[in-house]
């Protein structure tokens, strides 16, 4: 890279915000998905918005481009560096700005934790709804670009309905405010689609959040089952029911017992466990829990537990949530998936996940959110075994292809990225990827932000429309003039 | 003006090639309940034969729905399963979902649901060039690729024509009933929401309503727990003065649909004011005060806890001009904004539909010439327009 233009990105962020050196570049080399790794040729890591501003105008002039970063725990490729890119790391904007306790909102900057936000309200009886496992490290501005959900967004929604506004840089260097502190802004929609764009259309540099109260009652329910399916149509009964839990976990025997090794839960030893939290006011939570309690008796549960306090409420989320890490205790390596199916359909996509797992010779474990069809499948192998990381990841692939057939999404919460870039045209028409390639053209028409994540090829945005052809309704035959 | 009423999403495709070819403007339309037709528009292109196929899962909590399809007939298909889309915009016998998604538009209960925004999941579209495109699909949780579905909530028509879209659901609550409370002073009605919604209750709306200065708390949930919440907010309103009554049954639809009509039941020009909750009972003290002085606000309602604030007015274009210019400086300086949702032609070119432009409208104009490059869709509805 290009001296010059190092010693002008070091003048922006002064001294110790450039990295150059080849060992400090290594932390940055990949997200959480390791196995793909780039090494960009500089990381600058900016304290204001101004800062982001200037770099982002230098990679402009000098056609560089460049890629956001949070704190690197995403799960699908999308922070991976880009060939004569550099890094733009936001771990050093990490302010909480200002908290509106009577309004319910924060303004955070991008690399404030998910965690953190609640935790600087919790003394107000508030909280902040989405919660990705990863919550205690992620940060916001990842979870903007990911439109993280996490374990409660069958009932609170993702990261998208609990962002009001951004303060975010376009990848021509102009700072924009995209809704703001209240509900509705006028005009086009654009923080709507910013949520969820991968870190293509513009870097965060701060975000008006929106808190909620912390409801009067939660009561949650650890329930064992002899089968999947048991504990599957247990969760098809709670929504034929006409109740919408908080949440719904899913967890099966290999999972529960990398779990069980890793933080000592205290699971049943059952085939499959369920995790089911209602929370809201205490009449009603207590009325609909009786209702939920009775209903996975009636489908067969083998064990039932009901959280008493927050500390056993705590140690049976703290079982679900390590499910990814823990696997590290039953298998060397293992490769994450995160299709969603219809709900419906579940039971037919894990029956083919489990033939599938047999026919491969790799083991499965599946952890996923059941009250909204998103799997997370841990695809168990050893890396040390020639070829078998490949086939790890074909495996993976093959998933995704069932999930796609039941009408389902490639991934749920963990982004396209890079690592299934290459499905989106297997879920998506040419004619879908254009329409949304429109919107990257319309705020990154030279393509320098984050280049090549979540299409599988870029849209030229020179081109002109196309030459209108005269193509009279009437003659098809599909609409009538009057 | 031609008028064109394609069957299915490929007739609307062709239909929008073939005006943008010709360079002629196309005014979508869908139930009529908003849209102002103007004069310089070629085609109208309407919605209402998109109506075939709406497909509920109810297992899955989503449907399907064709954009020519009235509200009220998408919900009295999936009530048949316990099941409704939680939107009640103004006129959901008339409106169609295309409308609703293109406007965002909803009512009272948005306080417990959201928007149309925070409720689809899917869309397919019609452009401009021809063809068809579809983002998101029918899962409820999805981050693959942009979600064009948010993008065109709101987008009043003018990037594409939505020809379907797929919603989360909600399971009709088994009892519902309002608390009326009726209180003596309007700015009352902002604080004494703001107290409600401290409480540990979960109403689906907390609406005001004036005059007479009503708030209306809805609770929809079982019988007994409904019950209860009522009663915790009564004595809170009982506590700060307030009279009450509780409505359940044919006489609490009455009084929401009596809700309703005070804005939307005649002509007039609507202003929707958003602004952040704590400064709702000094926006209504101002408008009290506008009220006294002059007679042009005819009604008022709104989401009280969440800073949304509907006027329907009266009077002189001139009056009117002079109220809304008004209340855009007050609500402007707290981040807020007030646009007129519906108004005369003169008055829309006269202080412009959305108030003071912002740093966003440069990226909005973008995005609109990569949709629809000739100005085909709806000219002059967007915020980008000088």
């Amino acid at each position: 890279m290009n001296h010059a233009f190092l010693l002008e990105l070091a003048r922006v962020v002064a001294p110790g915000g450039l990295i150059t050196e080849a060992s400090d570049l290594l932390t940055y080399e990949s997200d959480a998905l390791v196995h793909l790794r780039a090494t960009p040729d500089a990381v600058v890591l900016p304290r204001t918005a101004a800062q982001v501003q200037q770099i982002v105008k230098l990679c402009r002039r000098e056609g560089v481009p460049f890629v956001a970063r949070g704190h690197g725990t995403g799960l699908s490729g999308g922070a991976l560096p880009v060939k004569n890119g550099i890094v733009i790391g936001l771990s050093r904007m990490n302010r909480i700005l200002d908290v509106d306790i009577p309004n319910l909102r924060a303004v955070v900057e991008p690399g404030v934790t998910n965690l953190e936000i609640t935790k600087h309200v919790a003394p107000f009886g508030c909280y902040y709804a989405p919660d990705p496992s990863s919550q205690v490290v992620c940060s916001i501005g990842g979870n903007i670009a990911e439109n993280s959900g996490g374990a409660h967004c069958l009932k609170y929604g993702f990261t998208v309905h609990h962002v009001l506004g951004v303060e975010a840089v376009l990848p021509d260097g102009e700072l924009v405010h995209l809704g703001g502190p209240v509900l509705d802004t006028p005009g086009l929609d654009l923080l709507g689609v910013l949520v969820g764009s991968e870190g293509t259309l513009a870097i965060v540099t701060k975000a008006t959040v929106r808190l909620l109260r912390r409801p009067e009652k939660v009561s949650t329910l650890l329930a064992g089952f002899r089968s999947i399916d048991a504990a599957g149509e247990a969760v098809s009964a709670i929504i034929a029911n006409g109740i919408v839990p908080a949440a719904v976990e899913m967890m099966d025997r290999l999972t529960i017992e990398a779990a069980e090794a890793a933080v000592h839960p205290n699971f049943p030893k059952t085939d499959a466990v369920l995790i089911v939290e209602l929370d809201g006011p205490e009449s009603e939570v207590d009325e609909l829990f009786g209702v939920v309690e009775s209903l996975c008796q009636g489908c067969g549960a083998s064990t039932m537990e009901v959280a008493r306090d927050q500390t056993q409420r705590e140690r049976i989320w703290k079982g679900r949530k390590a499910a990814f890490a823990a696997m590290g205790r039953v298998s060397p390596n293992y490769y994450v998936q995160d299709g969603v199916v219809p709900r419906t359909k579940l039971p037919e996509v894990l029956r083919r996940i489990r033939e599938l797992e047999a026919r491969s010779g790799l083991r499965i474990g599946n952890v996923f959110h059941a009250g909204d069809g998103n799997l997370h499948p841990l695809i168990c192998y050893d890396e040390a075994v020639p070829g078998q990381a490949e086939h790890a990841e074909q495996v993976a692939g093959e998933i995704l292809t069932y999930c796609i057939e039941a009408g389902g999404a490639i991934t749920g919460e963990h982004g396209v990225g890079m690592d299934k870039r290459t499905y989106m045209a297997q879920m998506f028409g040419a004619d879908d990827l254009d329409a949304m390639q429109r919107v990257r053209c319309a705020f990154d028409p030279s393509g320098s932000c984050n280049p090549g994540k979540v299409f599988p090829t870029p849209r030229l945005c020179g081109e002109v429309p196309g030459p209108y052809r005269p193509h009279p309704v009437e003659q098809a035959g599909l609409a009538e003039r009057f | 003006m031609s008028v064109v009423e394609p069957r299915d999403a490929a007739g609307v495709a062709a239909a929008l090639q073939s005006a943008a070819a010709q360079n002629l403007a196309v005014i979508v339309r869908g139930g009529g309940t908003k849209s102002a037709e103007r004069s310089s528009a070629a085609v109208l292109l309407s919605t209402t034969r998109l109506t075939e196929g709406i497909d509920h899962v109810a297992g899955d909590l989503v449907a399907t729905v064709p954009a020519g399809a009235t509200l009220a007939a998408v919900n009295s298909v999936l009530c048949r399963a316990g099941q409704w889309l939680p939107l009640d915009p103004p006129r959901s016998n008339r409106a169609t979902i295309g409308g609703i998604i293109a406007t965002n538009d909803s009512g009272p209960r948005r306080h417990r649901f959201g928007t149309p925004r925070d409720l689809i999941i899917g869309i397919e579209i019609a452009l401009v060039n021809g063809r068809t495109a579809k983002a998101g699909g029918r899962v409820v949780k999805n981050v693959a690729g942009y979600d064009l579905s948010k993008l065109l909530c709101g987008s009043l028509g003018s990037l594409a024509v939505v020809t379907s879209a797929t919603f989360k659901l909600s399971p009709v609550a088994p009892y519902s009933q309002t608390l009326v409370a009726t209180v003596s002073d309007i700015r009352e009605l902002g604080l004494l929401a703001r107290a409600i919604a401290e409480l540990p209750v979960a109403p689906t709306a907390i609406e005001l309503q004036s005059p007479p200065h009503h708030l209306l708390i809805r609770f929809e949930t079982t019988e007994q727990a409904a019950a209860r919440q009522s009663e915790r907010v009564r004595a809170v309103c009982i506590e700060r003065g307030a009279t009450c009554t509780i409505l359940s049954g044919q006489p609490e639809a009455d009084a929401w649909h009596a809700h309703e009509s005070g804005v939307f039941g005649s002509e007039g020009t609507i202003v929707k004011l958003a602004a952040l909750p704590t400064d709702v009972a000094g926006i209504l003290d101002r408008i009290g005060t506008i009220v006294t002085e002059r007679r042009e606000v005819h009604a008022i309602i709104g989401r009280a806890a969440l800073g949304i604030v509907l006027l329907r007015l009266g009077g002189t274009l001139d009056a009117q001009a002079a109220i809304v210019s008004d209340l855009r400086r007050e609500v402007s300086e707290r981040g807020g904004s007030a646009v007129l949702s519906s108004a005369p032609p003169q008055l829309l070119q006269d202080i412009g539909r959305w108030g003071p432009a912002t740093d966003a409208v440069p990226l909005m104009r973008a995005v609109k010439q990569q949709f629809d490059p000739l100005n085909t869709l709806n000219p002059g509805v967007g915020a980008w327009e000088p």
